[in-house]
């Protein structure tokens, strides 16, 4: 077992975000993380991530406790992450800001620019290397969210939300890059929107509701499950929805 | 090669300024260019390259200052017995202040340092053994050539070249290495530097150590040259606001920055304390202010920002992903 979360529970104030969560991930998993706006699915990756300390339950990597780790000392076990809003180092070239990434396993800068350069020629970036990274556009950045994390050599990537603010032509091109990631042997948890996205990368699928874990399974299993229908779109409509495929309702592939 | 070429250049007229322009007024005018060179250069590891804006650097500086002449005033020994003292000092109260504060962003870790400034100063100013408000005084008479009390600005001016020569191959390493790389990712989003692996505490608190560590050294070569330190000279916190204008007027962040913004300030106030007289101290706070506003308002990053090479935006390069 790659990474487990165990009871996870995240309150801010007498609010349950995350109420009970658990997961696993095995070598080789790409785990999807769905619900409506304010499911609590940020929230827990957050608390896998490190950027959110838990209030209750643990978190495991290949068997040791990290619940009380840093993250800093998460990635250098091999957990990366992206940001749902790109925090991209303004003030550096998208060549510096790989280097980032790549001086957790490179102690000199030569070392570090070779390797962030083979990333970025992997992810498709590298005639922009010395361009200053404040004047990517969204795509880029989302990209370079992604180099950055690859450049750290995880084992596991989080991603949250990689595909939000890109078009449909983009979003593919992600999918593919996301894909190419994965035939690379790392291990993938994906926060995402996109119902097409998941239908199309996940291996596994959580839905949230409410701070809750109310589905798991295979894409096509939690999309047909009622309670999943009902959390997206209210009971009375998953009713009136009932006949029809429930993929098609939440805008994914027909 | 064109980066050497400049150096090579700016070498030169470092080294040939005193002898070229030797009055006086002119050889402590530049004296006194290298010195605040030296603590704003100190100053731009931590304010500069890791955006942390410390405004209690006056605190090492200090350091240094009463380090110095203590070593003189209070064992008789050559103020510069003092200057590995200071350093220890300065290190070890920056981890102390630095624990705490450097948790704290933007304006509060601003405010923190103010506080642990005056706070020092006010400490200093009471207590008796440091000299209280009259301050500890070097040798007035040089006993011999390690005293390094000269009538001439000749002497210090190399001795500070040296100095600030050190300072920025310091800072031009860090800068270079890995630490320098982390500190201008922390600059920009800690959140993220830290989920890419880097120790964003330990960074900034190492940061923090070697920018007190160099404040000090030139605290004491302020002491050694004006003979003197009190409160207000060592401790007084309009020379951390000096400090802190000067690198930002020259370019924080950035190596040479701090030096241009030294040259251009430290003549200003001369200039205008040898016109206005006494009259002139109130003005040169107005002055500074304006600065601070014409900085902001105009050119954030500093003089040395707009010769920066310009690198081609990512739009001219060609769309991350060309459709």
């Amino acid at each position: 077992m790659l990474l487990e979360a165990r009871g996870i529970t995240k309150a801010f104030g007498s609010f349950k975000a995350v109420d009970d969560a658990s997961v696993t991930l095995e070598q080789g998993d790409i785990l999807g993380l769905i619900g409506p706006n304010g499911a609590g699915k940020s929230t827990f990756f957050n608390c896998l991530t490190g950027d959110l300390r838990t209030t209750a339950g643990r978190v495991l990597f290949e068997g040791r406790d990290i619940t009380d780790l840093a993250p800093e000392q998460r990635a250098q076990l091999g957990l990366a992450r992206t940001f749902q809003l790109p925090q991209t180092f303004e003030g550096m070239t998208v060549l510096e800001n790989v280097m980032i990434g790549a001086f957790l396993r490179a102690a000199h800068r030569t070392e570090a620019e070779t390797k962030a350069r083979a990333v970025l020629e992997r992810v498709g970036m590298i005639r922009l290397a010395d361009a200053p990274a404040r004047s990517l556009g969204t795509p880029g950045r989302k990209r370079l969210e992604i180099a950055r994390a690859l450049a750290t050599e995880p084992k596991v990537l989080l991603l949250d939300e990689a595909m939000a603010g890109l078009n449909a032509h983009e979003v593919k091109l992600a999918i593919d890059l996301v894909r190419d990631i994965h035939r690379a042997g790392i291990t993938l948890v994906i926060v995402e929107h996109i119902m097409e996205v998941i239908m199309s990368l996940a291996s596994r699928v959580m839905v949230f509701h409410q701070g809750k874990e109310i589905a798991r399974g295979s894409p096509r299993e939690v999309t047909a499950n009622p309670a999943v229908i009902a959390a997206y779109l209210g009971t009375r409509a998953a009713k009136a929805a009932a006949g029809h495929t429930p993929i098609e309702l939440m805008g994914g592939p027909t | 090669m064109r980066r050497l070429l400049w150096l090579s250049v700016l070498a030169a007229v470092a080294i040939a300024y005193p002898l070229l322009l030797s009055s006086p007024f002119q050889q402590r005018l530049g004296a006194l260019v290298l010195l605040y060179a030296i603590a704003a250069s100190a100053w731009n590891i931590v304010g500069g390259y890791a955006g942390q804006v410390s405004v209690g650097h006056v605190v090492f500086f200090g350091c240094g200052a009463y380090a110095a002449m203590g070593a003189y005033a209070k064992f008789e020994l050559s103020p510069l017995f003092g200057i590995p003292g200071g350093i220890v000092i300065a290190v070890v109260l920056a981890a102390v202040i630095g624990v705490p504060t450097l948790r704290l962003s933007g304006h509060y870790f601003s405010m923190a340092t103010i506080a642990v400034a005056e706070t020092m100063r006010l400490i200093v100013t009471n207590t008796d053994y440091l000299g209280a408000a009259v301050g500890l005084s070097g040798p007035t008479v040089a006993r011999n050539i390690f005293d390094l009390s000269f009538i001439s600005s000749l002497p210090y001016y190399y001795l500070f070249l040296l100095v600030l020569a050190i300072t920025l191959v310091i800072t031009w390493w860090m800068a270079n290495s890995r630490m320098g790389f982390y500190l201008r990712a922390i600059k920009d989003s800690e959140r993220a530097a830290r989920s890419l692996g880097a120790p964003a505490r330990r960074t900034k608190l190492y940061a923090f150590m070697l920018s007190a560590a160099l404040t000090s050294v030139a605290g004491a070569l302020y002491a050694m040259m004006f003979g003197f330190v009190d409160p207000e000279s060592g401790l007084g916190i309009l020379i951390s606001v000096k400090i802190l204008i000067m690198a930002a007027l020259g370019g924080a962040g950035l190596l040479f920055g701090p030096l241009v913004g030294a040259a251009i300030l430290v003549p200003l106030e001369e200039i205008s304390n040898s016109v206005l007289g006494g009259k002139g101290a109130g003005l040169t706070f107005v002055v500074y202010g304006a600065i601070i506003v014409l900085i902001a308002r105009f050119q954030p990053g500093g003089i040395l920002s707009l010769f920066k090479r310009r690198s081609k935006p990512a739009s001219e390069a060609g769309a991350p992903h060309a459709p």
